[in-house]
């Protein structure tokens, strides 16, 4: 038998979407288990730790990680995959931008572990028992790895050859990666699997696209009966399109609902919610500093809606902390 | 960026510079800089050594770039890029820091002022890297001129620019030239007969070789940029032949149908073939097609018939008409404001309450009274008030001063008292607004003559006219908070002065926006207010805001002025070079961009589905790439590149120096 490529997927701090898209390749996945030997992917496979790090540096042709970095834990598998394979690919928007978890940035660990362990309404911790990287029993020490401060993306700590953006990103596109490093169609280092241009360029409405939009108030989708032919911001909806990269097929588009943004800025693009500021400011519909707030005011969650995917590893990385 | 020679030279500035900051230090930490390949300090680089010297370093070094570390770029960067182009450099390839203005002169600390010295520095050194050199281009440009609106402004814009080998086109809505101040008897401050010092100057401009009127015309479109304009106008049918009528009147005297006169402010009555008012100029009838019972279906030829000449034509028809011209000025004058709005005042419902213009209608001596001052049913008025601020400087209705009523307001008092020796003239005002080296002395000597009776009060707005048998009655709040009345035979009022009803439409077509009440905005109220945001378009007159006829003919001929020397017959127009650029390969065709240019300067390819530049009319603003989404479009010399640059090198000196 001719030597399989070996193909690796781990996740980090993650949804298990990812893993889904991956699963999402249905028959086509024996295909893949056919032509390479996968050989690490916890949510699916018995391998262990030690699998890996017993493998040669190099050994595994293609890694997908998905997920962000927030743990020590994160980072140390992040760097041991890195190491242990030729080509490394960030998979789906939290690896490639931080993502959905990414906006954890604008709070504090104190603010999250308080929340998530006592605060939750459903929650019923009296004590106000929080983890701690350390717990003795007895003679007996239980570690927990280390919390960080921020949300990291992938790319933000290791080297990262090719990025599968979305959330998840569609299973043709993870296909198309997968098949990329099996075909041996590598494009240049640092490409992301999927358009050059912006989603508007493949919006089925993009006809009904006027020259001159103009938007008196913005709406969410529970506001407003859209029409479903029409493009969303005509309509006052808020959509992402124009500045988020294109080749998820308008799948959110053709479902009816506005895109969110998770295939991330297009190239030339630094910071994918500043663009969304200056995109949104461009179409109030007002030039009188009264009106102008009415309308701003009708976003009502803007650095959630502009760094929806994008915080961690935009310009300002999350809230900005004074040193006292 | 192996081939990126980078020459820092530094100015002392006299004293300026050099007592402020390390410079020793400066030019030793540039030489540390990448890219960097000299760095040296100089006495003062503007001066004509300095100059020359810099000119030979470049050579010497073959430096590609250049930093300058001096005074303001507004004040020696044009010095500097002609240097550089004599020098073989394109002049896009220098950046300036300004190391006096925004460091020496405002840090007295030394070591600081050296800090943010090195920090401008690095940030010009890191920025000029990534500069790319760029092009000037330059086009044609036709020389002739498009005026719209033959009031004072249009008429003194078109008579300043008609010269040899440029042509005027003089567009006007009605039949005839003049505006309003044509229509008046006596013009402020010399009250010298208006028509007497208008008719030479309309004369000129019917005479004038190269200036074509259109008159009952109006523009339905414009299209192109500033050197290549063209302005698509409608000339309404006059019907009446240019070359044989000679104005007699023959046709007018057996009309049968009678209208409301706008001419005299609808204070008489016209025939539907018609001459405006006695006087005219051009001295021709015309036949007003929406009362003229041809066009409702009759058979009438009466003036056909009683025209000498044969002058009368029923079968001319509207003509679209393209002009080609390099500018256009915008001079389409202003309108009242419209009291009826403003029900408080009676006017239009009670006897013998006239409006400025009317007024300057019934004193004139071709006027619907031939310039007899009689009220409604004959009688020559006893008591005449006169309300200055109708609709003006209230929130209610205009909140700007209109700036000329207190002055025509004066004239009028004159006008009355000439023509009634002793009827009672009294004037309500709240504050008088007497500007100018002619008002205040003007004012003074009528009001002395007149024995004008001023009346202070609260506020215009709260004025009430009553009817009080048959005559109005005027009650207002007086200064001490007294509620007060006085009864009169005729009351004048002086409404706001606005742009006028169509200046909206026409704002849309040239693009230019429109402010309160209707005038249009000018590229810079201080520096440029005969400019638009739309290059080669200029306003001038009461179309930019209210004022007197003085400061009317002077921007008419300021305009003139601007346009005379930027569009010389025979010479090419530069273009802006920082122009905005699309990334076609990256444009996703969100079409975000093509509402925002000020300058309608980007255009939609429908098959590529792609956005472009046409780099004629842009201005290079950069609205459109600092917004476009896929950050396809870039605004050359403000990259992202070229200013990220400079903005990570200034925040990496801010950080350092925050950490120290």
């Amino acid at each position: 038998m001719a030597h399989k490529p070996k193909i690796a997927l781990y996740w980090c701090s993650s949804c298990g979407g990812c893993e889904e898209s991956v699963v999402d390749l249905a028959e086509d996945i024996l295909a893949v288990a056919e032509a390479a030997e996968i050989v690490f992917w916890p949510v699916a496979l018995d391998a262990k730790y030690d699998d890996v790090a017993r493998l040669d540096d190099g050994a595994i042709t293609a890694t997908l990680i998905n997920g962000a970095i927030r743990l020590d834990e994160h980072v140390s598998m992040a760097r041991l995959l890195r190491k242990k394979s030729r080509l490394l690919f960030a998979h789906g928007s939290c690896a490639h931008l931080g993502g959905v978890v990414g906006l954890g940035n604008f709070f504090t660990n104190e603010e999250i572990l308080n929340r998530v362990y006592c605060d939750v309404p459903t929650v019923n911790n009296p004590d106000r028992v929080l983890p701690r990287p350390e717990t003795r029993q007895g003679t007996t020490v239980l570690k927990l790895t280390g919390l960080h401060d921020m949300v990291r993306s992938l790319h933000q700590v290791v080297d990262v050859d090719y990025t599968i953006p979305g959330c998840p990103p569609p299973p043709a596109l993870v296909k198309e990666a997968v098949m990329m490093v099996l075909e041996d169609r590598l494009p240049p280092k640092g490409s992301i699997v999927a358009d050059t241009r912006a989603l508007c360029y493949t919006c089925p409405r993009k006809e009904t696209r006027p020259e001159m939009l103009e938007v008196p108030s913005f709406k969410r989708v529970y506001e407003i009966e859209w029409d479903p032919e029409q493009c969303f911001l005509n309509q006052g909806v808020v959509c992402m399109g124009p500045v988020t990269r294109g080749g998820c097929m308008a799948q959110c588009i053709q479902a009816n609902m506005p895109c969110r943004g998770c295939f991330g800025p297009v190239d030339n693009v630094r910071d994918q919610g500043a663009k969304s500021a200056s995109l949104l400011a461009s179409l109030m519909e007002s030039t009188d500093e009264e009106q102008l707030k009415k309308i701003v005011e009708t976003i009502p969650d803007p650095g959630g809606l502009f760094y929806r995917y994008s915080l961690a590893s935009s310009i300002m990385k999350g809230r900005v902390r004074r040193r006292p | 960026m192996s081939t990126v020679r980078i020459g820092v030279f530094i100015c002392e500035c006299g004293p300026n510079i050099k007592n402020a900051v390390d410079l020793d230090g400066l030019s030793r930490f540039a030489r540390g800089l990448d890219n960097v390949v000299v760095a040296e300090r100089f006495a003062l680089l503007c001066s004509l050594e300095g100059k020359d010297t810099l000119a030979k370093e470049i050579q010497r070094h073959r430096l590609t770039r250049v930093v300058i570390a001096a005074c303001s770029p507004k004040e020696h960067e044009h010095t500097f890029k002609q240097v550089m182009a004599q020098a073989g450099l394109n002049s896009f390839l220098l950046q300036i820091a300004n190391i006096r203005e925004q460091c020496a002169w405002v840090i007295s600390d030394k070591t600081r002022a050296t800090q943010k010295a090195q920090a401008i520095l690095e940030a010009a050194v890191n920025r000029v890297a990534r500069h790319e050199p760029l092009e000037i281009r330059e086009i044609a440009c036709l020389p002739d001129v498009v005026v719209v609106g033959a009031g004072m402004a249009g008429i003194s814009a078109a008579l300043t620019l008609a010269q040899k080998d440029r042509k005027v086109h003089l567009v006007e809505k009605a039949p005839c030239i003049g505006g309003k101040v044509a229509r008046y008897e006596d013009l402020f401050p010399n009250l010298e007969c208006a028509s007497c010092v208008l008719d030479p100057l309309l004369d000129a401009v019917l005479h004038h070789p190269n200036i074509q009127l259109w008159t009952l015309s109006e523009v339905k479109n414009v299209l192109g940029y500033f050197g290549n304009y063209t302005v698509e106008i409608i000339t309404k049918a006059r019907h009446v032949d240019l070359q044989t009528c000679i104005g007699c009147g023959a046709c007018v005297e057996v009309c049968p149908v009678s209208v409301q006169n706008e001419y005299n402010e609808g204070l008489d009555t016209r025939k539907a073939v018609y001459l405006p008012y006695p006087g005219a100029l051009p001295n021709l009838a015309a036949i007003d097609e929406t009362h003229c019972l041809r066009w409702q279906s009759q058979d009438c030829e009466s003036c056909q018939q009683a025209c000498p000449f044969g002058s009368i034509d029923y079968q001319e028809t509207d003509r679209n008409m393209s002009l080609k011209a390099g500018a256009v000025v915008i001079a389409t004058g202003f309108d009242l404001f419209d009291v009826t709005k403003a029900p408080q005042y009676g006017y239009g419902k009670i006897d013998n309450i006239y409006t400025a213009l009317e007024f300057e209608r019934l004193v004139n001596a071709n006027g619907p009274t031939q310039g007899k001052l009689i009220l409604k049913d004959g009688r020559v008025p006893e008591s005449i008030v006169l309300i200055h601020c109708v609709g003006s400087r209230t929130p209610r209705y205009h909140q700007h001063c209109s700036g000329v009523c207190c002055s025509y307001l004066f004239k009028f008092a004159h006008q009355i008292r000439k023509k009634i020796p002793d009827a009672t003239i009294t004037s309500l005002y709240t504050d008088m607004c007497l500007p100018g080296k002619e008002a205040q002395p003007f004012s003074d000597k009528i009001a002395q003559k007149t024995g004008l009776k001023k009346i202070r009060i609260k506020d215009p707005a709260a004025v009430t006219i009553t009817q009080d048998h048959g005559r109005p009655r005027v009650t207002y709040t007086d200064a001490c908070d007294a509620s007060k009345s006085v009864v009169a035979d005729m009351v004048v009022l002086a409404p706001a002065i606005t742009g006028t009803k169509d200046a909206s439409s026409l704002g849309t077509l040239f693009d230019i926006p429109l402010g309160g009440s209707g005038f249009f905005v000018e590229e810079q109220t201080s520096l440029a207010p005969v400019s638009t945001p739309i290059e080669g378009v200029f306003v001038a007159g009461c179309a930019q805001g209210p004022k007197e006829i003085q400061a009317a003919v002077s921007q008419g001929q300021a305009a003139a002025g601007k346009i005379l020397s930027q569009l010389v017959p025979g010479q090419k127009r530069a273009l802006e070079a920082m122009t905005a650029a699309v990334d076609t390969e990256l444009c996703s065709g969100c079409k975000i961009c093509l509402g925002l240019c000020p300058y309608k300067a980007i255009v939609f390819d429908d098959t590529q589905q792609v956005a472009g530049i046409e780099e004629v009319l842009c201005r290079g603003c950069g609205i459109c790439a600092a917004t476009c989404p896929s950050g396809a479009i870039s605004a050359r010399h403000f990259t992202d590149a070229q200013l990220g640059a400079e903005i990570e090198s200034l925040a990496r000196h801010t950080g350092r120096e925050n950490r120290s």
